[in-house]
């Protein structure tokens, strides 16, 4: 099987359902996610058992399935499972808010679109030329706009995808402009071609460096990172809570993928490297600097992990810039691939939780979390895990991702940039760690509540992330064997 | 003509005028909304002048949502028309090579195709209900 | 006679023109108008820069395939956002951006 029948097989399982969702008849359409999950757990395991040699047709100067491609492939059907199974926990709010009046709620598409999504995510993974990067990048972010505003009787759901509808289209603006100049300075559109032109010494670098820096401004819009940051807040609390999970992995690991291959063109050619590195220095340093400072006085749960997502945004952007040495063996782009496999284990879990949380008390506040210790122990043991690995705490894998960003800055002698980042990661400890106060001291304002049960589908879910977390933590080799295929 | 290889070193002054452009826009728009007071608006101000009837109800009829929705869809299926122009223009010379360009498009109509029983079966093109 | 310079201006200034809107007017529906504008005034240059790389005396495709994607794109994003507007509009009944305040900090 050629790598490519990964991509037409989710879009064949997306119709699929598609159709099922409209013809089968009955209110109850869990079958759609049920279907879902296996069809995407099948290409799962098929995307480590395909042909990736390319032929000599046309096609492939715009697919590329090197192993960061298959890496990102993976983590976006993990992702987009895992965000259906969240889904599925989150139905009673998906029934109250898309509900006629008097009327049932209309939720399978729901369960339809991120299977679309997860295609685009594996599009970009693989695309390598500014067509299919703009088409793949687009198929994601309009099929986002849908998700965003799905509980169409939500105000703040609306009033999200109308923020990410506008900032979404803007970064689609720039990406245009700065493609256009990329290819009117070079006249390619291939990505290895443009990089040997850049590279030659024939090119203009004044229009080089203004696409690069509209290419930038667009992607930091997809990637959470300054100066297109600022719809990443409203747009996580107000978005259903599954889709923000969606939102803070999968959008953010398909635009690194991109981030990382463009990079690769600019930080390529000998005349651009100089100032490209200091603008993305520059960025990174931002990026940590309002993550963190303005997570520290939230008191919403959501607004926490989305101000986090901006903060580790800054990491990556931070290990992509520190130049092509890496760490440990990895080059820059295979250790954002192990930070964002990390970042996609840790951050599910959190919001698996949270999505409980939100099911049970219709609150996203740190206070809901009042006195889950004494609710559900299990619950509040996840969450520990979960922000334990976030902050970077040792022995869980995300100590480990952050460990290879900090080598790789040291081993470039990027002493201030790296100073943001021990800031921030100090500041990390704080802000994640002060949901355990809530969890484990504070009493909840109302008295006990009623323990909270757990389906069977959540609770091995739930276990099996902790499990990674920990043991990935622990035995580095699997994920570093994933990312450097 | 001059080609294109020899304008690339040009472009600084382009550049420069996209930020006077942009100046210059930023400006108008500002002295717009500074200047162009659009009047201090009163109840008989906006009624009618002197003959006339005294306006009834809502000014602007509320449209169905059908419209829209018709709308949106039509521009959907018409725009996929800019593939399939150049697709037939060259089918003839392409599907001598290999039948690839055959297959593309049949794909392409027939993720379409599904769009469209979707959007039928959903009923967004039913006028009456 | 237009040189591609000539174009480059226009859509810089079509580019520019739609930015500023989109900073300064406050109308989510025209908004999205200037957002268009943007991604119109990149299909200018595209076109004219494919026009002037003219490779073995023709045209440089490449960049008119790429208008192409950009066309039907933007009326894909045309059809979702304006879908999402008007939502907005059922439930606020209102489409300026000044309106749009739920979340709180």
């Amino acid at each position: 099987m050629p790598v490519y029948s990964l991509e037409v097989a989710v879009v064949l399982l997306g119709l699929v359902l598609l159709m099922m969702e409209a013809f089968v008849a009955g209110k109850d359409k869990r079958f759609v996610a049920h279907t879902a999950l296996l069809g995407l757990g099948a290409v799962l395991v098929g995307s480590f058992f395909v042909d990736r040699t390319p032929d000599a047709s046309g096609f492939w100067s715009f697919y590329k399935a090197d192993g960061l491609a298959m890496t990102y492939k993976a983590i976006a059907l993990a992702c987009t499972m895992l965000v259906i199974v969240l889904g599925l926990d989150y139905i009673p709010v998906l029934e109250k808010f898309t509900a006629r009046v008097g009327g049932h709620g209309a939720w399978g598409e729901f369960f339809c679109l991120p299977v679309f999504i997860c295609a685009g995510m594996m599009w970009m993974a693989s695309a390598s030329d500014l067509t299919s990067i703009f088409v793949s990048l687009e198929l994601v972010t309009i099929a986002f706009y849908v998700m965003v505003t799905f509980m169409r009787r939500n105000v703040g759901s609306l009033e999200a995808g109308v923020k990410y509808l506008i900032l979404g289209a803007l970064s689609t603006g720039f990406l245009v402009y700065g493609f256009t100049w990329l290819f009117g300075v070079t006249g390619q559109t291939n990505l290895d071609v443009i990089a040997a032109k850049l590279n030659s010494g024939t090119v203009a670098t004044v229009p080089a460096m203004f696409s690069f820096a509209l290419i930038l401004v667009a992607l930091a819009f997809k990637i959470g990172a300054v100066p297109l940051q600022f719809w990443i807040p409203d747009v996580y609390q107000g978005a259903p809570t599954p889709i923000t999970a969606y939102l803070s992995v999968g959008s953010k690991a398909a635009g690194f993928i991109v981030t990382t291959r463009i990079l690769q063109v600019f930080l390529g050619s000998e005349a651009l490297v100089h100032n490209c590195t200091a603008i993305l220095l520059a960025v990174a340093c931002a990026t940590l600097l309002v993550g963190n400072l303005a997570a520290i006085p939230q008191t919403n749960f959501k607004r926490l992990l989305a101000y986090s997502s901006i903060s580790h945004a800054g990491f990556l952007v931070l290990a992509l810039a520190a130049g092509p040495a890496g760490a440990f063996g990895l080059a820059p782009g295979q250790i954002v691939a192990y930070y964002l496999a990390a970042y996609l284990i840790m951050t599910l879990l959190a919001f698996a939780v949270l999505v409980v949380i939100n099911r049970t008390s219709g609150s996203d506040d740190l206070n809901a979390f009042n006195g889950l210790h004494q609710r559900s122990p299990f619950l509040a043991f996840a969450l520990l895990v979960a922000v334990a690995s976030l902050a970077g705490v040792p022995l869980t894998v995300g100590f480990v991702g952050k460990l290879l960003v900090f080598a790789a800055a040291v081993k470039a002698s990027l002493w201030l940039p790296l100073g943001f980042a021990i800031i921030g990661a100090v500041a990390g400890f704080y802000y994640y760690l002060k949901v355990l106060r809530n969890m484990y001291w504070n009493a909840p304002a109302g008295g006990t509540l009623p323990a909270i049960t757990l389906s069977g589908l959540t609770k091995a879910t739930l276990l099996l992330l902790i499990a990674a977390t920990v043991v990935l933590g622990v035995w580095w080799a699997p994920l570093f064997q994933l990312v450097r295929r | 003509m001059v080609k294109g290889e020899a304008m690339l070193q040009d472009y600084l002054p382009v550049l420069m005028q996209i930020l006077i452009a942009s100046g210059f826009a930023a400006v108008t728009l500002a002295v717009s909304v500074l200047l162009g007071k659009s009047g201090k608006r009163n109840a008989i101000k906006d009624s009618a002048y002197e003959c006339g009837m005294l306006p009834i109800g809502d000014m602007q009829p509320r449209f169905s949502v059908k419209f829209y929705m018709v709308a949106m869809l039509f521009v959907l299926f018409d725009i996929e028309v800019v593939f399939m122009f150049p697709w037939a223009v060259t089918f003839k010379d392409l599907v001598l090579h290999s039948t690839t360009a055959f297959w593309s498009m049949a794909g392409f109509a027939f993720v379409l195709l599904v769009a469209y029983v979707y959007a039928l079966k959903k009923g967004a093109l039913k006028w009456n209900d | 006679m237009i040189t591609l310079n000539d174009y480059l201006l226009v859509s810089g200034l079509l580019f520019a023109i739609g930015l500023a809107g989109v900073v300064l007017r406050r109308n989510i529906i025209i908004i999205f108008m200037c957002l268009e504008m943007m991604l119109s005034a990149a299909n200018l240059s595209l076109v004219a820069f494919s026009r002037f790389n003219t490779v073995n005396g023709l045209p440089d495709y490449n960049g008119q395939m790429l208008v192409f994607f950009i066309i039907t794109v933007a009326a894909a994003e045309v059809a979702v956002g304006l879908a999402i507007i008007i939502a907005l509009f059922r439930a606020r009944r209102t489409v300026h951006v000044d309106d749009i305040d739920a979340m709180k900090h």
